[in-house]
């Protein structure tokens, strides 16, 4: 839950420091946006159970650097539908039926996209937008607490 | 014993709870709102959880999302804290509901304490005194007359629906009563819109005196001494010690066993206090049970070496606790002082405000319980509580000194805090002497202010 780390905020990161940061905290992919330039590593052998340092280094990592403007992914105008409540993520009504939106499905806004179940009542959560859903960021059947991402929706315009 | 507990609460109690469970070995789980995302709680404990955002209503007070925390991390049991839900009969209720164990007593002693007149009853039954007076309103003057005769004067006539020291009157003889039965009467018409009168016993020159028990599951249940409380300002604790200075040695017992009367009359089970008032002659009368561990807790652990909080996850979890108690179990002289971003000199306005720099005070017997630290933004949507410094000496006179410089050597600066304020009690006379009531800070007004 609450053990994670986010990388926002203004300041520009070299390559290195981002790969450091990969290779520190063992991480198999890490994305970081800053000041125009976006940032993702990718980590083939990690993570590796409890690698040194030196075992971990950054031979291994595929390093992508872009420019955000250019990226056909830009993830700026991209509207977060967070938990409104802390509890349990699903994605579907029923364990058997199938999810309500998947990634590129498009919603109205206001349609149902998920369920945070709370003290056993399923609360749905309605999409604040119209557009079409970019990213699933929680799977499903993960706890999440109040303010969590649970989606990413593209806006229509 | 539990594996994981949840807190639901904040500042210096949660992380006292966290203290507990570190050396008890259980896994802790704060569930905190967005505007306690930065603080020691969240840093210190296994694992955190926000339940809302910073308006207490929407989090820490919100039900659904605190057992849903609790549901989501495997939580066994919630530890309440003070205030916020920790006297919350419904919350306790669905808890138990929810198979999850309510670090408290059981929801039926807290409806029953909670409810003033119904606490009362109980305690009268129990055979612990409460302060004589009309079991409901006056319908006449004759009625107040016959019953104040009958429990004596002084009294005091107040308006049912009073409240800020209007529609009261203390009448000290007979002579004066029915005169002040027709104003209070026409000030509370005019002031409330209801002209209902009732009468009680004035209790003079009251020091607030509690007694601290606890309880478990299979019904033992013990006393562990009192503490003073009457420092206080409109009914709120400033500073508290243990025992009480100048009792009785025979009002000691009363006291006690009228407390363990109470605790025995509705099955009580974990931490309580059973608050007294005490009058000159050292009369004492039961006020209220507060059903849960206090702010002032610490000043019963210095003087009998038991954690608190402990014993009440033990009794929680249905084992008995870890000691026995017996008279010459007390040691010593405890203090505690609780530090406020407030300013005494402005009414206790709240100062809430960065904490620019921050040094707590050390030596011999001097615990500082606080969730600050230097560059701690104090949030204004909490109370203000900021630290709390308890102190622990072979005596009052010992004790007292510790407390005076550990004020004076505590450094908090950003924000107003009342440690000045408290640094100036401990050297009035009154307070040395141990000769104050709760009346003793209307007394002493120029102890708000700073020295010219």
């Amino acid at each position: 839950m609450a053990r994670r780390g986010s990388a926002r905020g203004p300041a520009a990161f070299s390559i290195d420091q981002v790969v450091e940061l990969a290779v520190r905290h063992n991480l198999a992919e890490l994305e970081v946006e800053a000041a125009g330039t976006r940032i993702r590593i990718v980590r083939e052998h990690a993570p590796a159970a409890s690698g040194s340092r030196a075992d971990a280094a950054p031979a291994s990592a595929a390093v992508v650097q872009q420019p955000a403007a250019e990226s056909v992914e830009s993830t700026a105008h991209l509207v977060t539908v967070e938990a409104p409540m802390v509890g349990t993520f699903y994605r579907a009504p029923k364990p058997d039926a199938p999810p309500f939106v998947a990634e590129g499905d498009v919603v109205k806004e206001g349609q149902v996209i998920c369920i945070v179940e709370a003290m056993k009542l399923m609360n749905e959560i309605e999409s604040k937008v119209a557009g079409r859903i970019a990213k699933v960021v929680v799977e499903n059947g993960q706890p999440v607490e109040f303010g969590q991402p649970l989606f990413l929706v593209d806006p229509l315009r | 014993m539990f594996h994981k507990i949840l807190i639901a609460n904040r500042g210096e109690i949660a992380l006292r709870v966290i203290r507990a469970c570190r050396e008890m070995g259980i896994r802790t789980v704060i569930a905190h709102s967005t505007a306690d995302a930065d603080s020691l709680p969240v840093r210190l404990a296994d694992e955190s959880v926000c339940i809302g955002p910073p308006e207490a209503r929407l989090s820490y007070l919100n039900i659904p999302s605190i057992i849903s925390a609790a549901a989501i991390t495997d939580s066994e049991a919630i530890h309440p804290g003070y205030g916020l839900l920790a006297e919350n009969p419904a919350f306790a209720e669905i808890c138990r509901a929810c198979g999850i164990t309510f670090i408290g007593p059981s929801p039926e002693a807290i409806r029953l304490m909670g409810d003033k007149a119904q606490a009362r009853e109980m305690a009268k039954h129990a055979g612990a005194p409460v302060v004589p007076g009309s079991e409901g309103p006056l319908a006449v003057v004759d009625e107040a007359q016959a019953l104040a005769d009958s429990i004596g004067y002084p009294v005091i006539v107040k308006a049912t629906a009073g409240g800020g020291g209007r529609g009261m009157r203390i009448v000290r003889e007979r002579e004066a009563l029915a005169r002040a039965y027709a104003t209070c009467q026409a000030e509370a018409g005019a002031a409330f819109g209801s002209s209902e009168l009732y009468l009680e016993k004035f209790v003079e020159e009251a020091r607030h005196v509690e007694v601290q028990v606890l309880g478990d599951r299979n019904g033992m249940r013990l006393h562990l001494g009192e503490r003073d409380c009457s420092v206080q300002r409109r009914h709120q604790k400033l500073l508290e010690e243990a025992p009480a200075p100048a009792l009785l040695p025979e009002t000691r017992a009363g006291l006690y066993k009228a407390a363990l009367a109470v605790a025995n009359s509705v099955n009580y089970a974990s931490a309580g206090t059973v608050e007294f008032l005490v009058d000159r002659a050292d009369r004492f009368y039961f006020i209220e049970m507060n059903t849960r561990i206090q702010v002032e807790h610490p000043v019963t652990e210095m003087i009998t070496g038991i954690d608190l909080v402990r014993e009440q996850i033990r009794v929680a979890a249905g084992e008995p606790p870890s000691f026995v108690m017996n008279g010459n179990r007390l040691r010593g002289h405890a203090i505690e002082c609780r530090v406020n971003a407030e300013d005494p000199a402005r009414n206790f306005q709240p100062s809430p405000g960065t904490i620019t720099a921050y040094h707590p005070p050390g030596g011999p017997g001097v615990r500082v319980d606080t969730h600050i630290y230097a560059g701690y933004t104090v949030p204004p949507f909490y109370d203000s509580l900021l630290a709390k410094v308890i102190v622990h000496g072979n005596s009052r006179a010992e004790a007292l000194a510790r407390m005076r410089q550990a004020l004076d050597s505590f450094i908090i600066e950003g924000v107003t805090t009342t440690i000045p304020f408290l640094s100036r009690v401990m050297r009035h006379p009154d307070f040395i002497a141990g000769r104050v009531d709760t009346k003793f800070l209307e007394r002493e007004p120029q102890l708000l202010q700073p020295p010219a």
